[in-house]
């Protein structure tokens, strides 16, 4: 008899729950949008978000993408990505919104397993399969990788000529703590905004016809994983690069912004800080 | 790491001395001795690309045009002990995300076990289940990569010789890690009744609680601060899962029954509205509540009538790891299926998906035996949700008619309404009801030989003037086995009347009618098997054990080595 009781005692201490101290969950407490120069830069994210024109579940995700923006300000940039098996387009679509280096990307940072699906900062979190996570994790990563100084800043100075639709980009790198990574690489990629075109949403079988595309990768200035920074980044290198390129005549450029991010390629692919701003200031 | 190696060290110096143990036994007639068992199996897939069934775009029709996974099992038991190894290894392998490549090679699962008199130890990556598993089940299915093993230590007493307990806490398996958040459960199994007694009852009860660890509570706290106000919660660390169960057998009758209850726990229902922030509406947001699982089955079974009525009803029953986990991972659990398991290509075509979040559903299973030659069974089964809203009906028969020992007739037809809006994400596509009748035909030329013809046909229905999904489908398939080592066979599935997702041909503008052949060929010797195959298969929900999911089309060839040792 004894024994059962001792068991029944360490069963009741083994399950017992002892009132837990709970977390403090607030809501949205609105944004914090921010515009800061280069020598007050803070630690920058991006988050690409891979999607399709006939990815039904999608455009919750985007939406929950706009929060996100809403509330981390300049802090947080996006990058929607239409790759992968949902985003063929439409026959009446007006655009194919698919860039070979989309195509490229998904490959590089893995398939999604489902969709919604985004990575953020490119970075293997600990407990995740790859760099592919389901919105759950979106915002908790993101305000995790915010809280981390960034080991350098960038700056981007845009410079637009709508007579031939040239666009350069200066992109200057200040590195405030030495990457002794052997393969870090520079990016640049193209987005877009507010384009009015097809979308499968959960309201209908038939696609939204004047859903609104936000930061659609249009194409980059580099390769679709960067272009190698061979310079030295000890602490307190500046360096310099200049890019261009000519934008297609159907983008509009009031709409577009140039993301740079500065990447490490090999086992990590982790960013190490992202930058935007509109190619027309 | 280190630890593994030196376990894997540890395992092999047993096994080494138990083979000379073993060789000393032969030359001595040395009692002392181990015994080593295994298995193997072995899976490779060479990739074809075919764009024209949507095989194609992931790296391994792309670039990398192979992949293998590998299970190679090994148990030792000596001296009291029982303990097991496995070693696992994926290469550019598609099983983990069927878009995606997977590459991890290394010990999948240890363990060691031990039992002193009435109490039973065991340590390391351990499969169990409380009840039915509704609240708590560990388990494999290596089809869809599912490994729910627990990763901790389990202790077992046996209390007198009907009722024993069991206690247990870890964590988790996750390919080659585990889950942060930790698991504790308990259980208590009894039986009551004699070995001459017609009625016996077999009651448990048990309990598993899930401590969510920082870094995914945190994450859930930083989506929740994205909510509305009207939308948020606070989520709880520990949650805690209890069941009753019990099977009541008197005379050719069986009842279980079994009642399970969940502490509130934030879940993500892909199908609550929320408006976010920015004024958009959107479905999908996590929730907190309280769930439960009732499921009863009651079968009686009595010269030569078999039947089984089965029911089931699910409230916010989405037991994981993490909450942020989507799909078959991070699961602590499995309900049952209420639906037939069908093995027939096309009858199997349309699998319901067990709903966590909320499904209401009965089975009636029946089967008589009208003498030995003649048999006829018919199932019939229902699922809504609670709501009351139509997900899954399927109604089945089948006659099976056996003449001497020469041939053998199966078949019947299976009537199915499948909700392709919830099961498969298609919004406002209209259920799809189909029709199909098929049959099984073996003829035996002599013990040894034997040849066997099986078909269906899919009739589909209409979805807003078109045919629903993929439309109408036909299916041959003829296999011919020289026993005891050989089996060959050869299939055809073909979207004979296609319908709305059916692809077209880029060149008429026309729906294709696409075939998907498939060709096998099996050899057995004693405990090895072996298979190669080529496959072309249409994309579809794949199930195993009960648990299914939306698998891509394949095109390739497929080989297979199972072995036990």
């Amino acid at each position: 008899m004894k024994k059962h009781i001792l068991l029944l005692a360490a069963a009741i201490f083994f399950l017992s729950a002892c009132e837990e101290i709970e977390p403090t969950v607030t809501g949205s407490m609105g944004g914090e949008v921010i515009e800061s120069p280069v020598e007050d830069q803070l630690r920058q994210v991006i988050i690409e978000e891979f999607t399709g024109v006939r990815c039904v579940q999608c455009p919750a995700g985007s939406a929950f993408i706009q929060d996100l923006l809403a509330q981390h300000g300049e802090r947080l940039i996006a990058v929607s990505i239409h790759a992968g098996s949902f985003s063929f387009p439409y026959s009446d679509s007006q655009f194919d919104f698919r860039t070979e280096e989309g195509n490229q990307l998904i490959s590089y940072l893995n398939e999604p397993f489902g969709y919604p699906s985004a990575s953020v900062n490119r970075k293997l979190f600990p407990g995740q399969f790859d760099l592919q996570l389901g919105q759950g994790d979106w915002a908790g990563y993101i305000a995790s990788e915010l809280a981390i100084a960034p080991k350098l800043r960038i700056n981007i100075e845009p410079d637009f000529n709508a007579a031939n639709r040239e666009l350069t980009a200066k992109v200057t790198l200040f590195v405030d703590e030495a990457i002794t990574d052997p393969d870090v690489r520079l990016s640049l990629m193209i987005t877009e905004s507010n384009i009015a075109d097809l979308q499968l949403t959960p309201a209908s079988s038939t696609p939204q016809v004047d859903y609104k595309h936000k930061h659609a990768l249009r194409g980059m200035l580099t390769n679709y994983d960067g272009q190698p920074i061979t310079e030295s980044l000890s602490a307190g290198a500046k360096i310099e690069k200049t890019f261009s390129f000519t934008m297609p005549a159907e983008w509009k450029e009031d709409e577009c912004e140039i993301v740079a991010i500065v990447s490490l390629n090999g086992a990590s692919k982790e960013v190490l800080q992202a930058h935007q701003v509109h190619v027309v200031e | 790491m280190i630890p593994r190696f030196w376990l894997l060290v540890l395992f092999l110096t047993l096994g080494l001395q138990s083979v000379t143990a073993q060789d000393a036994e032969n030359e001595n007639a040395n009692t002392n001795q181990g015994r080593l068992s295994g298995n193997l199996q072995l899976n490779g897939n060479f990739f074809m690309r075919d764009s024209s069934i949507g095989a194609a775009n992931t790296p391994q029709y792309d670039r990398q045009l192979f992949g293998a996974d590998s299970w190679l099992n090994l148990n030792y038991q000596n001296w009291g002990f029982d303990m097991g190894i496995r070693f696992d290894m994926f290469n550019n392998s598609n099983l983990l995300n069927p878009l995606a490549s997977y590459n991890g090679v290394g010990i999948g699962r240890w363990y060691i076990s031990k039992t002193i008199n009435k109490l039973s130890i065991t340590g390391g990556y351990i499969y169990d289940i409380i009840g039915s598993g509704i609240i708590f089940r560990a388990y494999e299915e290596r089809p869809l990569l599912i490994d729910q093993a627990l990763y901790g230590i389990k202790v077992g007493y046996q209390l007198t010789d009907n009722w024993k307990v069991k206690a247990f806490s870890g964590q988790q398996k996750q390919q080659f890690d585990t889950y942060a958040s930790v698991l504790r459960g308990a259980a208590i199994d009894g039986f009551v009744g004699s070995d001459s007694s017609r009625v016996t009852l077999a009651p448990g009860f048990g309990v598993v609680a899930r401590t969510l660890d920082d870094g995914s509570m945190n994450n859930l706290v930083a989506t929740l601060n994205t909510y509305s106000k009207t939308d948020i919660f606070t989520p709880k660390y520990n949650t805690y899962a209890f069941s009753a169960y019990n099977t009541l057998n008197a005379g050719p009758f069986s009842w279980y029954l079994e009642g399970a209850y969940k502490t509130a726990d934030a879940i993500f229902d892909p199908l609550k509205e929320r408006v976010t922030v920015g004024g958009d509406t959107i479905l999908g947001r996590y929730v907190q509540g309280e769930g439960s699982v009732l499921y009863s089955s009651l079968s009686y079974a009595n010269k030569g009538l078999g039947l089984t009525v089965e029911g089931k009803r699910t409230e916010n029953f989405d037991f994981r790891s993490r909450p942020q986990e989507e799909g078959i991972r991070g699961l602590l659990h499995y309900i049952p299926p209420m639906t037939r398991v069908n093995t027939y290509r096309l009858l199997a075509r349309y699998a319901a998906n067990t709903q966590f979040v909320g499904e209401q559903a009965f089975q009636v299973d029946a089967s008589y035996a009208v003498n030995k030659k003649l048999n006829l069974s018919a199932n019939f089964s229902n699922i809504t949700n609670l709501e009351g809203e139509q997900l899954y009906r399927e109604i089945f028969t089948e006659i099976y008619y056996k003449y001497k020992r020469k041939w053998t007739l199966t078949t019947g037809v299976q009537l199915q309404n499948y909700n392709l809006e919830v099961y498969f994400g298609k919004p406002d596509a209209a259920p799809a009801n189909t029709i199909t009748p098929y049959f099984d035909f073996l003829y035996k030329f002599n013990p040894k030989t034997s040849i066997r013809f099986e078909s269906q046909y899919m009739s589909m229905s209409k979805d807003h003037g078109e045919r629903a999904d993929y439309g109408d489908w036909f299916f041959a398939l003829a296999e011919f086995t020289l026993a005891p080592h050989w089996a060959f066979t050869v299939s055809d599935m073909y979207n004979i009347a296609p319908g709305k997702v059916s692809p077209v041909d880029v060149k008429t503008g026309e729906k294709e009618k696409i075939h998907y052949p498939r060709f096998d060929v099996f050899y057995t010797h004693k405990a090895n098997r072996f298979s190669l195959s080529y496959v072309k298969q249409v994309e579809g929900v794949v199930c195993s054990g009960g648990i299914c999911r939306l698998e891509p089309a394949f095109s390739g060839v497929k080989m297979s080595v199972n072995s036990t040792f």
